[in-house]
């Protein structure tokens, strides 16, 4: 052992390292906070303003350090809760025979279960299948399908106008329209089985999209020409965001009878249909439409009132 | 090559080195819809331990997707690095592992042997490995790639610039764009994932991005995330495009669900560096994650974490700026919650970078899934200490396109003042210039998408 | 915490056998005698002279060679530079190697710098050598085999430090070496009975914490 070491630890422990620790420095003085340091703004920032006449997505909203003012964090986590509320709603049995539907059901029986098994969500059950077979039209160009998918909100809500509009389209060019039909617990391939079932040359199914943030209102379109078991994502063409503030069902139908006319036409569907020149967006569309802004969820306190108004 | 063992005198036998790497998987609901999960916690370690004893030449031979049915499982072979290969191919799985967490294993080395290694054998060990094995081996993996910045330097965190709009309003695209900026985000790449699929829009985005980033003279990348063939036909219109992308899947039949070969790829490939507006050397981006193949009904009995690694065999091939996971995109049916999110993300980032390849992660949820905003706050700062080459940004992290919870803007200079990364040199050389950033602290101007020209 | 050890770091060692002649009379080596020779740069200096006349206590060696370099460690030429370069040399390479085992053993296990104050930014070397080899015999113009307290400080540490030991103990001053040093420090090796030694290095380094703690006298009006 080292003399010098053990020499200058005693002196440490003579010079006080066993020594309780000292009492800790008084608290610094807080300087006067004024009631507001950080204002909430009471009206959006100009390049908030500007860009929400082109976009909902959330900018302009400034920042505290790297971080969201608190305002900001509460419309988050409200337009959060409404997406997961989304999600939760189930579409009730009876709606489709109460608004003239074709009732269809898949093999799934829980909520649960059609999120974890997509498999069973592709399949019709044994009653849907004879359903269909004794009381749907056959033979004919195009099938619409509505579907709750992953948000029965949507399918309620503007379902109906979009499969009406869509409906519409596709009579207005000729073509002969399947029976109409809404099935529960749906996924996007049992258009496959459904369109094989009533041998259609497109099948189309509108179902509700995955919820967005403060949102559960999307509907997403899926075609696929020549449906039968066994299709794949890439024989099939899409369109999202069918929404107010995307592309709204009526400009949508439009849309996707131009959609459907192409693989009527080219007889084909999914990458190998050739979409050059079909200009979707602007035949369908009629010029540019401005988003809705976003709506503001939280009010509290002096601020209530004004939800009202 | 033994396929049992077992377990306080309970012996398991195993069909197959898919079964074993199967059976040896964490709980994924991927699997379980599949039905080739281990049936409890305790078989799940009887296959590990029979996998630890299999050697690397084991897995070499027995991909699993058999060589007579699969492009992707015969390119992987005739195409490794058999010197590489011949320095680790007697290791068994554990002993790999150890040699991968030796301190004395380090970047350089680790980059050389990604070359012999065959995505079973990133899976593999990725299977063996707890969730702070796979941030230490990570950390330690060092992937440099460049295009018009240098991306995976040590010491630095990128990010992806995702301004996504429902219906491609290119002024709107603007707006998040310049938002993005000014917080410090898109030194990877500003990237649109479109909502219509034509050569004509995809040429229309790249231009006006082009636009922004030489009127501000950004040194950074974009891309228009649309299919392959639509790129390549854009390309033909002459659009700038510095980066060309493309989805892959884990199999030849799951490529096929997207559309894709392995030839079309190397002609997309070949077309992109005759014409692409970037500096290269790497002109391509990827995206993969688990679970594609199962949904696509192209898995082959396969797990979805070998399924993934397999992604990036194909995905080496092209020597890509960007590969990128998205890793709670696909939903519930394949990663149910927040801790299989968490832990599917580490695993991609692990192998893909064992595999040689610069990873990125899209930490992200839908809203159908079980995982809270807490909870993937948690995995982004995760991936930082991981060393992931770069995290997503978007308007409060929120996809208004896609419709799923990813990095904000706020979430990129957030994980960068954490752990004292930052953005590629070229882009914080950049960001410092204008005043967006001073060093690791948000500059005068930082926020404010006035500081650039319109 | 006060006087937590800082252990010195070896920052290269080397051998040399059969050297150059001419580099051998230029180090200070005797071609005759010397065949050999071990090198070191260390972080620490004062340690190092320490640990050199270690060796000579157990090995056939000499130290031919031993400086600090201007400024100390924070301002060294290079990486491996540090604050000395001490040079051993023997008749055999066998020597020179327990030469150099019994250095760096003495630099892990004994002497080292303390910090003396909670920052770690005032420093002291309060060594005691049981019995001097035979390079800091000759040094000091001692005896081989005595006891010698070996005080190093920075300059005013050092020397309120230096008259705290010499009142302390019974002791004498055998060198002084007042400010600067090479390496801007001030040192003091005193001699005396082994017990003296040791509490005029343990007065000398309480006295050096509490310069540190009271850096202007409290007396001063």
């Amino acid at each position: 052992m080292s003399f010098t070491r053990t020499l200058i630890d005693n002196l440490r422990v003579k010079l006080g390292a066993m020594d309780p620790l000292p009492p800790p420095p008084p608290l610094p003085v807080v300087p006067y906070p004024p009631s507001r340091v950080f204002p909430t703004p009471r009206r959006r920032s100009a390049y908030a303003e500007a860009a929400a006449k082109h976009t909902t997505a959330l900018v302009g909203i400034g920042h505290v350090g790297t971080r969201y003012a608190t305002n900001v964090v509460l419309q988050f986590q409200a337009e959060l809760a409404v997406a997961h509320a989304a999600v939760g709603t189930e579409l009730p049995e009876g709606w489709a025979e109460a608004n003239g539907l074709l009732p269809l059901h898949s093999q799934v029986t829980s909520h649960r279960q059609f999120l974890l098994r997509p498999d069973l969500g592709r399949r019709l059950d044994a009653p849907s299948l004879s359903r269909l077979g004794e009381r749907a039209r056959r033979g004919i160009d195009i099938q619409p399908i509505l579907a709750d998918g992953l948000s029965a909100i949507a399918c309620m809500g503007s379902g109906l106008t979009l499969l009406g509009h869509f409906t519409r389209e596709c009579e207005a060019r000729g073509w002969s329209v399947g029976t109409p039909m809404c099935a529960r617990f749906a996924r996007v391939w049992l258009e496959d089985e459904i369109g094989e079932t009533v041998n259609c040359k497109v099948a189309a199914i509108l179902l509700g999209e995955r919820p967005g943030l403060g949102t559960g209102d999307g509907l997403s379109a899926y075609l696929v020409y020549n449906p039968k078991i066994g299709r794949s994502d890439g024989d099939r063409n899409m369109m999202s965001n069918i929404h107010a503030r995307g592309a709204p069902p009526e400009q949508a139908a439009r849309r996707l009878a131009v959609l459907a006319g192409a693989m009527l036409d080219q007889k084909t569907s999914g990458v190998p249909l050739n979409l050059h020149g079909l200009d979707l967006g602007h035949e369908a569309g009629g010029g540019y439409r401005a988003p809705e802004p976003r709506v503001r969820l939280v009010y509290s306190g002096s601020d209530s009132s004004k939800e009202k108004a | 090559m033994n396929l049992s063992s077992s377990i306080r005198g309970v012996g398991y036998r195993f069909g197959s080195v898919k079964d074993v790497l199967a059976k040896s998987n964490p709980p994924k609901s991927g699997d379980d819809l599949a039905g080739i999960s281990a049936r409890d916690a305790v078989e799940r370690v009887a296959a590990r331990a029979v996998l630890a004893e299999l050697t690397l030449a084991d897995l070499r031979a027995n991909p699993v997707v058999p060589f007579e049915i699969d492009e992707l499982s015969r390119m992987v072979e005739s195409t490794l690095n058999e010197d590489a290969y011949s320095a680790v191919k007697h290791l068994s799985v554990g002993q790999f592992r150890e040699w991968l967490l030796e301190p004395t294993t380090r970047g350089p080395t680790l980059r050389a042997v990604a070359p012999g290694l065959t995505p079973e054998m990133a899976a593999a060990t990725c299977k063996l490995m707890s969730n702070m094995d796979l941030l230490t081996v990570g950390a330690k993996c060092e992937v440099v790639v460049r295009a018009n910045s240098t991306l995976g330097l040590p010491g630095r965190l990128s990010s992806r610039l995702q301004p996504n709009h429902p219906t491609d309003d290119v002024e709107g695209i603007l707006y998040s764009t310049r938002e993005g900026l000014s917080y410090g985000c898109g030194d990877a790449v500003i990237g649109v994932n479109p909502a219509t699929d034509t050569p004509e829009s995809t040429a229309q985005i790249l231009t006006r991005l082009h636009e922004v980033r030489v009127k501000n003279n950004i040194p950074t990348q974009h891309c228009v995330l649309s299919h392959v063939t639509v790129q390549m036909k854009a390309l033909d219109l002459g659009c700038p495009m510095d980066l060309m992308f493309q989805s892959m899947s884990g199999s030849e039949k799951g490529n096929r669900a997207f559309g894709i070969s392995i030839a079309l790829i190397d002609e997309a490939y070949a077309k992109m560096k005759a014409k692409t507006s970037n500096r290269g050397p790497n002109v391509m981006y990827f995206e993969t994650g688990q679970g594609s193949a199962l949904s696509s009904d192209a898995h082959h009995g396969a797990d979805q974490v070998t399924l993934e690694a397999r992604c990036y065999g194909f995905a080496r091939r092209y020597k890509p700026f960007l590969v990128n996971t998205v890793v709670g995109f696909i939903g519930p049916e394949y990663l149910e919650d927040g801790p299989q999110i968490t832990r599917a993300g580490l695993e991609d980032h692990f192998m893909g970078k064992l595999m040689g390849l610069p990873m990125g992660c899209d930490a992200c949820f839908t809203y159908h899934a079980r995982m809270t905003q807490d909870e993937v706050e948690s995995l982004k700062v995760l991936l930082g200490v991981a060393g992931c080459t770069y995290l997503m940004s978007m308007p409060v992290g929120d996809d208004i396109m896609l419709n799923y919870q990813s990095t904000s803007f706020h979430d990129i200079p957030s994980v960068r003042g954490l752990l004292g990364k930052r953005p590629t040199p070229e882009f914080d050389a950049w960001l410092n210039e204008v005043g967006i950033m001073d060093g690791l602290k948000p500059g005068e101007r930082f926020g404010d998408p006035g500081v650039l020209k319109r | 915490m006060i006087l937590d050890r800082i252990v010195p770091r070896v920052l290269s060692v080397r051998r040399l056998p059969g050297a150059d002649p001419a580099l051998l009379a230029a180090y200070g080596a005797d071609p005759k005698r010397h065949y050999a020779l071990g090198l070191v740069t260390v972080d620490q200096d004062d340690p190092t002279y320490v640990a050199l006349d270690e060796a000579t206590k157990h090995a056939r060696v000499d130290v031919v060679f031993a400086k600090s370099f201007y400024a100390g460690s924070a301002h060294a030429s290079g990486a491996l530079s540090g604050e000395i370069l001490g040079v051993i040399a023997g008749a055999d390479m066998a020597d020179v190697d327990a030469g150099l085992h019994a250095l760096i053993r003495c630099l892990e296990h004994d002497a080292c710098f303390y910090t003396a104050n909670d920052a770690g930014t005032i420093t002291v070397f309060p060594h005691v050598v049981a019995s001097l080899g035979r390079y800091l015999s000759a040094q000091s113009g001692l005896s081989v085999g005595q006891s010698m307290a070996y005080l190093v400080a920075p300059p005013m540490e050092h020397t309120i430090g230096l008259d705290a030991a010499l009142k302390a103990a019974d002791v004498r001053a055998a060198r002084i070496f007042t400010p600067p040093t090479e390496t801007n420090f001030a040192a003091a090796w005193l001699s005396g009975e082994l017990t003296e030694c040791q509490a005029a290095a343990e007065a000398y380094a309480a006295a050096v914490v509490e310069v540190g703690r009271s850096a202007w006298d409290r007396n001063l009006i």
